[in-house]
């Protein structure tokens, strides 16, 4: 028992130095050739094919699409960990919007050229789609204006009512993020101005960006055809 | 992680804007809509360096055509002993040349290296359509992206970069040439070459070695250091002539990147028989000089009647004979007398006494190493000779039959060294004879130092059976205080 | 994301010293705050910008490898691709081994606005803004602002051009008038808001100015015609996407005071 006990502190030491400040020992993972050329041989550590010289991979990584423990997709929204306030000033986070469709635009309530255009469209939009299964997405650019309560008048303005308007304020930091995950571009201009592109994005159940529409005064109609389609799915 | 999984969906958006745009500019002027050409299948497009150009389209119907085109940042020379940092589409100045037809519906993929520092894109002029395609195609390094369009208007185009600061990326060599074709194809003709004229602007004056960096005043000032064909000194010269046949017929397909100087396209001892002025419908004829502005073309056809070497100048003078603008048309074949009997001057004029001539000393001439010995003076003059007499006076020193003297076993070289001085200090215009055959043409005085005079002189001197003699800077200075 | 991987977190500091610290110096400068006229898209023109920190040097390859050991999140096979597209850290050996060619103090590229974000975060650091960055690039040796100063400007320009100065050693240029090194010459960087560069055509609201980068477009707009370092730089910024990575493209982190 002692000589085990040993060899287990001394492993546990060795891999300590090892892996300095990993933080993560995963042995139950798989490796392949991205190539297969040994078929379906995998390895129990990375390394290089015997064939073909490539690095190994991850046998979970060549499955698409690639779901983490939570089941969710690396190339989906939900992965981003900020929290936002909606117009009900309630706290959430981007996977509580899970299961739905969601149609996203970015906009600052005291917009005057663009904005209202742009939510005029997100109107219109909602009602061609018709369809409970689909959110619709507000998010603010100027978070320091746009309160709770602001964003709440704004949608009462608007008439963005019901469950499937989601109105969010975020921090500054989580705004921006946001945005690139978009690549949508804005800039502070003024104190009151902002100068942005007008993108309406449209991400499925799971959070992946599956259509962009970009600039103003655009035909809708390829985008309603994408949410109807994946609204289905 | 591996692979590309980002849709480009915006990309596609953009590209059906694009689209649309485009299609209110289609009527075409013969009433023809040319937006209604339907597309037959789809090809590959060959893409060509300079000064060659892709297969005509002959009589094949619209496709689509897959353009991928790659831009590179890379070192390349401009003048012998000169290197510069070109930007280049497709690894050559000007970019790979492009064929297309009227009607085709183009598939254009821009790469920019990873190794590349810069973001570029391009706007194609034969593109109609928000920025000619450079709102659509704006790419960073290690990425590429798909735009495509529709050719409405045949004619020959150039294509640039135009990400800012746009002059500069246009100075660094970012320009080609696009053709569209008309349904059936240009006439035929024997021999095609593309051939495009910019302006440089170096951190060194002409002529300094090494690797010479982008020189941003000189450039605003329109001071250009380089105007050279295809992208170098040499690109159309010595061994990189183009060449043809005596009986046929050429097409050049001439454009011009600029950034700032316009070109007056040129070739010694040709008429241009026809001339598709600015590269568009209409069509000149019997053409000595034509106009090529930056951003513009000019497609210039012409038979060659008589063997020799036919020199392509940018006419305005100076840029020819001091800045590069200078390229070789080599035609073989026999004599032909009745079309030249071999006695017709032919090159530039100057009235007796031409006050053209810039007197050495004048400005601050470049600086340049000092030969320590005879074979170092020969070595220093090689590379003098290359830059700055070459051009004429040919690789071997053989000279051009009629137009340019030999210097190889030369006679009135050898003759007398202080004439030979004097003629690189001073220039020389009038008759001479040259190993029997009279030649009456003009050389400019050479903007050399004594040094530079003393070893150029020198390499001749040892050349091709020449006499032998080193002329010193000495002998130079002395021969400057005689006048 | 769940939290319980991370139970080994606490070894992982233990056993800090026995890998040893980087060899890359570290360590940051304050840069004093001042008025800047951006390149683009200012209604007023000037810009204030606040006291702030600055790290010397950007971040090194080695210091790079440390954080990915650190934060396996941030190994290359983990990275998700709407953090890092398929470019990510694309010329290490491995997860964790730099490039056999790869100079240890050259400065980290291939990295994503979303990784480099997260390594100054770790840090307890951000990322400089656009307004922060040029403020404090905008130094000489001996000036604190040497806009003016054409033999500066050439300098840059010259720089930009260069190619492969992305493995120079981190400190092999100029140390500037803030005690700060490289802000030209070795990489472009990663700035917070670098998406605030509306330019590319993308934004055609009615109205707006401000339209793009491009021939006409960059003149009308731009602030000084004639600073061609500056154009290359937000043209550069222009052109990426948070999510890309690229050869010549690294980050340094600010602090704010």
């Amino acid at each position: 028992m002692n000589t085990n006990y040993l060899k287990n502190i001394l492993s546990l030491i060795f891999l300590i130095s090892l892996f300095a400040c990993q933080t993560q020992v995963n042995s139950t993972e798989q490796y392949i050739c991205p190539m297969k050329c040994e078929d379906h041989k995998t390895y129990d550590h990375p390394g290089t094919c015997p064939v073909c010289k490539m690095d190994l991979v991850k046998v979970s990584s060549l499955e698409a699409p690639i779901l983490d423990e939570d089941g969710i997709s690396e190339e989906s929204i939900f992965n981003l960990q900020s929290e936002w306030k909606t117009q009900d000033n309630e706290s959430i986070h981007l996977t509580d919007l899970k299961g739905k469709v969601l149609v996203v635009v970015m906009i600052y309530t005291s917009c005057e050229a663009a904005c209202p255009r742009l939510v005029a469209d997100m109107r219109n939009i909602y009602s061609k789609v018709d369809d409970p299964n689909v959110d619709y997405v507000l998010v603010s650019i100027d978070p320091e204006k746009d309160t709770p309560e602001k964003l709440k008048t704004y949608a009462q303005e608007e008439h963005l009512e019901g469950d499937q308007w989601i109105l969010l304020q975020g921090k500054l930091d989580d705004v921006r993020e946001f945005s690139n995950v978009l690549s949508m571009k804005y800039k502070k201009i003024s104190p009151i101005d902002f100068s942005h592109t007008n993108i309406i994005s449209v991400f499925d159940k799971q959070g992946v960006l599956q259509h962009q529409q970009e600039g103003l005064g655009v035909s809708n109609d390829k985008l309603v055809q994408k949410v109807k389609a994946l609204s289905e799915e | 992680m591996y692979g590309l999984k980002y849709p480009s969906i915006k990309l596609l958006l953009l590209c059906s804007i694009f689209y649309l745009v485009g299609c209110s500019g289609s009527s075409h002027e013969n009433g023809e809509n040319t937006m209604d050409i339907e597309v037959h299948g789809k090809i590959n497009a060959q893409l060509t360096s300079p000064p060659y150009v892709p297969d005509p389209i002959g009589s094949r119907p619209a496709k689509n055509v897959i353009v991928d085109m790659e831009i590179l940042e890379q070192e390349g020379q401009m003048a012998n002993g000169v290197s510069y940092i070109y930007w280049t589409f497709g690894g050559s100045v000007p970019g790979s040349f492009i064929r297309t037809r009227l009607g085709d519906e183009v598939e254009f993929t821009l790469k920019n290296h990873p190794n590349n520092k810069l973001p570029h894109n391009i706007d194609l002029h034969a593109v109609t359509g928000p920025g000619g395609g450079a709102s659509s195609s704006f790419v960073a390094p290690g990425h590429e992206i798909t735009f495509s369009f529709k050719t409405l208007n045949p004619g020959l185009y150039v294509y640039h970069c135009a990400t800012a600061p746009v002059g500069m990326h246009i100075a660094n060599g970012m320009y080609g040439l696009i053709l569209v074709e008309p349904a059936g194809g240009l006439p035929k003709v024997d021999k095609e070459y593309y051939i495009m004229q910019g302006d440089f602007y170096t951190k060194g004056n002409n002529g300094e070695p090494g690797l010479q960096p982008f020189d941003m005043q000189k450039a605003i000032d329109e001071d250009a250091d380089y105007v050279v064909f295809n992208g170098s000194t040499d690109a159309l010269t010595g061994d990189n002539a183009i060449t043809a046949e005596v009986g046929e017929t050429i097409r050049l397909y001439v454009g011009n990147g600029g950034p700032n100087l316009a070109s007056s396209f040129h070739v010694i001892g040709e008429i241009f028989d026809r001339v598709h002025v600015e590269g568009g419908k209409l069509i000149n004829h019997n053409v000595q000089t034509t106009l090529i502005p930056p951003g513009g073309a000019a497609i210039v056809e012409f038979k060659v009647e008589a063997p020799g070497t036919f020199v392509l100048v940018d006419h305005a003078i100076f840029r020819a004979f001091n800045k590069g603008a200078l390229g070789m048309l080599k035609v073989t074949g026999n004599e032909n007398e009745s079309v030249y009997s071999g006695t017709i001057q032919e090159g530039i004029y100057q009235p007796e006494g031409g006050s053209i001539q810039t007197m050495p000393g004048d400005q601050g001439a470049p600086e340049a190493p000092t030969a320590q010995s005879v074979s170092e003076r020969i070595k220093l003059g090689k590379s003098i000779y290359a830059r700055t007499c070459l051009a004429c006076h040919q690789e071997e020193g053989q000279g051009i039959p009629s137009a340019f003297p030999p210097l190889a076993k030369s006679d009135y070289l050898n003759a007398d060294v202080d004439r030979a001085i004097d003629i690189v200090l001073h220039g020389k215009t009038g008759e001479i004879t040259v190993n029997g055959q009279k030649y009456n043409s003009v050389m400019t005085a050479q903007t050399l130092t004594d040094e530079q005079v003393a070893n150029v002189l020198t390499y001749i001197y040892n050349s091709w059976g020449n006499s032998g003699v080193e002329v010193t800077p000495m002998m130079v200075t002395k021969r400057k205080s005689a006048h | 994301m769940s939290r319980l991987k991370y139970i080994f977190a606490c070894f992982g500091l233990l056993a800090f010293s026995l890998t040893g610290y980087s060899q890359t110096p570290t360590g940051m400068q304050p840069i004093k705050g001042g008025t800047l006229i951006p390149l683009y898209g200012l209604d007023s023109g000037k810009v204030w910008v606040d006291d702030f920190l600055l790290d010397i040097y950007p971040v090194t390859n080695e210091q790079y490898l440390d954080f990915v050991k650190k934060y396996p999140e941030w190994k290359r096979a983990n990275a998700k691709s709407i953090f890092a597209d398929g470019n990510y850290l694309s010329e290490w050996q491995s997860d964790l081994q730099l490039g056999t060619h790869m100079n240890p103090k050259s400065p980290i590229s291939n990295v994503s606005w979303f990784a480099a974000k997260a390594y100054c975060a770790c840090q307890e650091k951000r990322l400089p803004s656009v307004d922060e960055w040029e403020l404090a690039a905008r130094a000489s040796e001996t000036k604190a602002n040497a806009e003016n100063d054409s033999s500066f400007n050439t300098r840059i320009i010259e720089s930009y051009e260069t190619p492969n100065t992305y493995s120079k050693t981190v400190g092999s240029t100029y140390k500037n008038f803030w005690g700060i090194y490289d802000m030209h010459g070795l990489v472009w960087e990663w700035t917070s808001d670098f998406n605030s560069v509306l330019i590319s055509g993308e934004s055609r609201q009615d109205g707006e100015a401000d339209r793009n980068l491009f021939c006409a477009g960059a003149a009308i707009s731009a602030s000084n015609l004639r600073d061609y370092a500056a154009f290359m730089r937000y043209a550069f910024r222009g052109s990426i996407k948070a999510n890309y990575n690229i050869k010549n493209l690294g980050f340094r982190c600010a602090k704010s005071k």
